[in-house]
């Protein structure tokens, strides 16, 4: 029975305590900062940092395994504003690009339905990274493997929800069983759009095999910085194979015509006279 | 729609993009020495020797460039074997999974075919040897070890298209087969490259390695072309920016356009050339290294 969570972000006032109970549950400590010189400024500045005060971090890392994004946006004439947030974490799907690219079989799937990696067994190779298609697994420069949201393995499998859903101060993250947590989902939908927010909508239900940790949003998922259609990578293997198939063949053709002995058209013209015959 | 929120792996171009490089060459240079054995005989006997010379001592250093670039360099091993049960293991889904046991069967294959080569050169004088490698027909070893190079040659390409990056997954399916296009024509230049220094780059033999060479590098150029059509405005990084000066002149221009002018008139128009043979070769090589490299770090 898979667990996960819902993310209704329609509730959520970011507040960051999910961001801090998981770095407190998790024990991840701050990210490293990356000092580099910066044109027109006198001192080398932190550029991995983006110095803005509500999201300073701006994006999801082996350190940070929540971050809540702040979408603030006008209308031309300044007269109207929305202003969104939306706590994003790994999504735990069930055709999951970072395990289907693991080498070493590091990246595993639990009991619950969760993606966890196997520190000791990952050696670093880095391409799980590129393969998740939301942009979630970095590596630590501290312990040269690579880390993720474990959706709280440890916790989950005592009985406990997730450190983020327990600290969540207004209901917006919500941990437990999918089937039930997608039942409330959708209660939560019917109601939005019957207040009038028309362009509300579930994302993660059909996403890379469906999500166990998906989310509620206003507006297109685009607007949250969530991929509108979502490819897992591994799809693509069976096309991609069979053309570097087809090259490799022809190339030998072209090797073929290349480096034959003319004697041996001859000979196989003879056979063919002869088998005509 | 192309997802932008996707991480890069910070592979480092000394390491992966150069391995991408090297392993082409090795696996180029085997595959085009088993086809010329396999459909040459005994008049290609020079060109596949040194073909499979060259795959043998370049394919060596491999390893060293992997490994060097892990987080955890001293696992490596986990690779084939399964950490936590010490049972062998391979993903079927993952390219890099399975590449490296492809590399591994590959090594195998350049060390029994340079074996051979020292055996049959009489430089190795051993009659047991002399009598397992005799155990295979050649024809048959040569197959098979021409499509185990193809494989090495071109899953690198398809490490590429098989992930989130813009770039890389935009240019899915081409670049498996222009990395095999490259690394036959990065593999038939070496050869010719080791045939200058020797002296032996006259004749029938050579003449037809560079004419496959030529057929290689049309290849590529075409499958350039295919690529910037698929990838469309994705294919932005790698032609816009400083790695596309590097991609047009130095892998286009220099590296398949200037090679194929010299082999045709052996002179460019308003340069003078002086080995137009060893130019050329030397010429594929650097364009071939520069093309994972723009490949490589462009959809990083």
């Amino acid at each position: 029975m898979a667990k996960g969570m819902f993310v209704d972000t329609s509730i959520c006032t970011g507040c960051k305590a999910c961001q801090v109970a998981c770095k407190e549950w998790n024990e991840l400590p701050g990210e490293p900062a990356h000092f580099k010189k910066k044109s027109g400024v006198a001192y080398p500045v932190a550029v991995n940092f983006t110095g803005n005060s509500y999201d300073n971090t701006g994006a999801l890392s082996a350190t940070d395994w929540r971050h809540v994004r702040f979408i603030e946006q006008f209308n031309e004439s300044r007269t109207e504003e929305r202003w969104f947030f939306a706590s994003d974490s790994c999504k735990h799907c069930t055709d999951a690009g970072c395990m289907n690219a693991c080498p070493t079989k590091a990246i595993v799937r639990t009991d619950m339905g969760n993606v966890v990696i196997q520190d000791d067994v990952c050696i670093g190779c880095k391409y799980c990274i590129p393969s998740c298609p939301y942009g979630v697994i970095s590596l630590s420069e501290k312990t040269g493997t690579v880390h993720k949201c474990t959706l709280c393995n440890d916790r989950i499998h005592n009985g406990l929800g997730t450190a983020c859903a327990k600290a969540c101060p207004t209901g917006s993250i919500s941990f437990g069983e999918v089937s039930e947590l997608k039942a409330k989902a959708n209660a939560r939908l019917d109601q939005l759009k019957k207040l009038g927010f028309t362009k509300a909508n579930i994302y993660g239900y059909d996403e890379a095999g469906g999500l166990n940790v998906f989310y509620l949003f206003l507006d297109s998922p685009t607007v949250y910085g969530q991929p509108e259609k979502v490819v897992v990578p591994q799809k693509r293997l069976p096309l991609s194979s069979v053309a570097t198939i087809v090259t490799a063949v022809a190339i030998g053709l072209a090797a073929l015509i290349s480096f034959r002995e003319r004697g041996m058209k001859k000979e196989v013209e003879k056979k063919a006279n002869a088998k005509s015959k | 729609m192309m997802n932008f929120e996707t991480h890069v792996p910070h592979w480092e171009w000394y390491y992966i993009a150069m391995y991408f490089y090297i392993g082409g060459v090795s696996a180029g240079a085997y595959s085009v020495a088993a086809l010329a054995e396999l459909f040459g005989g005994q008049k290609q006997r020079e060109v596949a020797r040194i073909g499979f010379t060259i795959a043998f001592w370049v394919v060596l250093a491999t390893p060293v460039l992997l490994i060097a670039d892990l987080g955890r360099p001293e696992r490596f091993w986990h690779l084939f074997i399964y950490s936590k049960d010490g049972v062998p293991y391979i993903n079927w889904q993952s390219p890099l999974s399975v590449g490296s046991w492809a590399l591994l069967v590959f090594g195998g294959f350049s060390l029994v075919s340079y074996l051979d080569v020292l055996v049959s050169e009489g430089r190795l004088k051993s009659e047991p040897l002399a009598k397992i490698l005799k155990l295979i027909p050649r024809k048959v070893y040569a197959i098979v070890g021409a499509a185990v190079g193809f494989f090495v040659a071109g899953y690198t390409g398809v490490i590429l298209n098989i992930t989130a990056r813009p770039l890389w997954a935009a240019s899915d399916p081409i670049l498996g087969s222009l990395f095999i296009a490259s690394g036959a024509s990065t593999g038939a230049a070496a050869i010719a490259l080791v045939m200058v220094r020797r002296h032996i780059a006259s004749g029938a033999a050579f003449e037809r390695l560079q004419y496959f060479d030529r057929v290689a590098m049309i290849f590529e150029l075409g499958l350039i072309v295919l690529m910037i059509i698929v990838a469309g405005r994705y294919a932005a990084p790698l032609l816009f920016t400083g790695y596309g000066f590097l991609f047009w002149v130095g892998t286009v221009l220099l590296g398949i356009l200037a090679p194929l002018q010299l082999h045709r008139s052996g002179r460019i128009p308003g340069v003078t050339v002086a080995d137009p043979v060893m130019v050329s070769a030397v010429l594929v090589l650097a364009g071939g290294a520069l093309l994972r490299i723009c490949l490589v770090q462009a959809g990083q």
